[in-house]
């Protein structure tokens, strides 16, 4: 059984030869450190931001090897800039993204983070040029990687989801603000943005991708971010219209989310196929939601990124072992860490999380 | 129809119909301290409903941002009886980490609470703290994080503060997702707080201990 083939298997709730691992990112500095590589050229999470095509398949190169070395089985990629976009700089040397946000280099990681926007109030949108699916370029990172798996490892397309994109895009503050004051406005947007990513969607699914991550965050520590309301009558409904249009093209969609999810989950089971990142830090119990969801959810994550970062080997692996036995039997379990291996964790955890899932999530699962 | 700040601010009602209570309040001659009680005595309520689950995220930034904007409407008129504030902090995100929510969230409520904060904002470097705080002479410096990779430059800027002589002169709280007491207290902090709620109460409580000698 190839990496590929485990993986479809645990996405078809089936149990393969052993549990699938992956990562959802790796930030940079690690990825050269693994590979001993070097990457000079800045990325973000939220955004694609490099225009020099030649970069842009370093970039893929460079976590290719990565996954490689690391023997992951599920290769996460996200979307490409369009053919022609070029960012605007600020005089301050902040770069704004292609959806207004204004973002910051963060040195350590190399990464572009946002933390402004050119958005000052709801009129500003109808000047805004949005971004349009159809045109070339969106997807030059996954063709890249499609050709270059050739079927080795699954292949999932990074999406942003449209309430993280609005909420980034405006800056929380005023996003917040306008969803209170302007709610058909805030609604207004995260639509066109779902009505981008459904475009999206069926270039990526043309490209012949397994799966769908959509990233962003609906919870912190404490639970949802914004009201339940909220979520059920604008965040839902348009998630809901994406997991659509992949099923349309056979294409699994996993939603990812930091925090304490649990009063989400009887909604979510409902709209999308499987669930990344389970946050244990936040009081996801991976067991819990395996016994009330397992058969129709997906699971993905809940190894500590906290406990990457801080404790020791013998910890990490007690963690896999938990999540193992509280999460693969009868399959629907892919192995990760609660959000990405960040800059600051440790490798040799990092890897101890990989081998460790090698070695105990071979089927049939024995841990009781 | 609310007829208090407590009840305006928890009812997200405009900020214009807040400004014009306040306005009918100064009016009828209301001592301002006793609006600024009244805001004190609301975040605080705010703060234990957030800690019990009560009240979610957006709902504690929208609270922020009103009591935020009171306590400006209402500064000009405490400096006319006198009224000083509780205390100077200061307040950043440390190098190599530019993520400021939940700063934010800490300063509008700190501000509302009646503190000085001065906001270095994100990524800064130690030295920008140093040269901040041997100016400044707050009460309070408080250090935010979200990344677990950055907890090494929140030690490295108390280390900065050892070096310069400075340590002894200001409390220290850390802040952030990943931060918890033993952490904080390992590498050399006064206090720490998990989320912006958690940081109006440690500052509160380390206020009551007084000024660090």
């Amino acid at each position: 059984m190839n990496h590929r083939e485990r993986v479809l298997k645990a996405l078809n709730f089936e149990e393969p030869d052993r549990v699938p691992v992956f990562e959802n990112g790796i930030d940079t500095p690690l990825m050269e450190k693994i590979t001993g590589d070097s990457f000079p050229y800045a990325v973000s999470r939220q955004s694609p931001v490099i225009t020099d095509r030649n970069h842009e398949s370093k970039r893929v190169d460079l976590r290719l090897k990565c996954w490689r070395r690391i023997g992951f089985d599920l290769f996460p990629i996200d979307l490409s800039t369009p053919d022609g976009w070029k960012p605007r700089m600020t005089p301050e040397g902040d770069m704004v993204d292609l959806w207004g946000r204004i973002m910051k280099l963060d040195k350590m990681t190399r990464a572009w983070i946002p933390y402004s926007t050119v958005f000052t109030d709801p009129d500003d949108y109808e000047e805004f040029e949005f971004p349009d699916p159809l045109t070339s370029g969106w997807t030059y990172a996954l063709e890249y990687a499609k050709k270059n798996l050739d079927g080795e490892m699954a292949l999932a397309s990074s999406l942003r989801d449209p309430f993280a994109h609005a909420w980034e895009m405006f800056t929380p503050m005023k996003f917040v603000l306008w969803m209170y004051r302007e709610p058909n406005f805030i609604k207004k947007v995260i639509e066109d943005i779902a009505d981008f990513n459904i475009g999206i969607i069926k270039r990526v699914a043309e490209v012949g991708v397994d799966l769908i991550i959509s990233s962003g965050d609906y919870c912190d520590a404490k639970g949802p971010m914004v009201p339940i309301s909220f979520f059920r009558n604008t965040i839902f409904p348009n998630l809901r219209r994406q997991v659509d249009a992949a099923h349309k093209y056979g294409v699994k969609y996993i939603k990812h989310t930091d925090g304490n999810i649990n009063s989400l989950l009887p909604d979510l089971v409902d709209i999308v196929d499987g669930c990344h990142s389970l946050d244990p830090s936040a009081g996801v119990d991976i067991g819990s939601v395996k016994k009330k969801y397992g058969d129709r959810l997906v699971l993905m994550g809940n190894i500590s990124v906290d406990n990457l970062a801080m404790k020791g080997r013998a910890d990490i692996v007690d963690e896999v072992k938990r999540c193992i036995r509280d999460a693969s039997p009868g399959g629907g379990h892919i192995l990760s860490s609660s959000n990405s291996w960040a800059a600051g964790a440790k490798l040799e955890n990092c890897l101890a999380m990989v081998e460790a899932g090698k070695t105990f999530g071979v089927y049939p699962i024995k841990m009781k | 129809m609310p007829k208090n700040l407590r009840e305006l601010i928890l009812g997200f009602a405009d900020i214009n119909e807040i400004k014009d209570f306040i306005d009918n309040e100064l009016r009828s001659n209301k001592n301002p301290q006793l609006i600024v009680d009244e805001l004190s005595q609301t975040l605080r309520e705010v703060g234990d409903k957030y800690e019990k689950g009560e009240l979610i995220l957006s709902e504690l930034m929208m609270i922020g941002y009103l009591a935020s904007e009171v306590a400006s409407a209402l500064k000009p008129h405490l400096s006319g009886i006198g009224r000083r504030s509780r205390g100077k902090i200061i307040m950043g995100t440390v190098r190599g980490d530019i993520h400021d929510v939940g700063k934010n969230i800490v300063v509008m409520m700190l501000q509302a609470d009646g503190w000085e904060v001065i906001d270095l904002g994100v990524d800064v470097p130690p030295e920008k703290f140093v040269e901040a705080i041997a100016k400044e002479k707050p009460m309070i410096l408080g250090l935010s994080a979200l990344l677990s990779s950055t907890l090494g430059e929140m030690r490295n800027v108390i280390e900065h503060l050892e070096r310069n002589g400075l340590r002894d002169k200001v409390k220290v709280i850390v802040g952030g997702r990943p931060i918890t007491r033993m952490i904080a207290k390992e590498m050399g902090a006064d206090g720490s707080a998990e989320d912006s709620v958690a940081a109006i109460r440690v500052v509160r409580e380390m206020a009551g201990q007084g000024r660090a000698t």
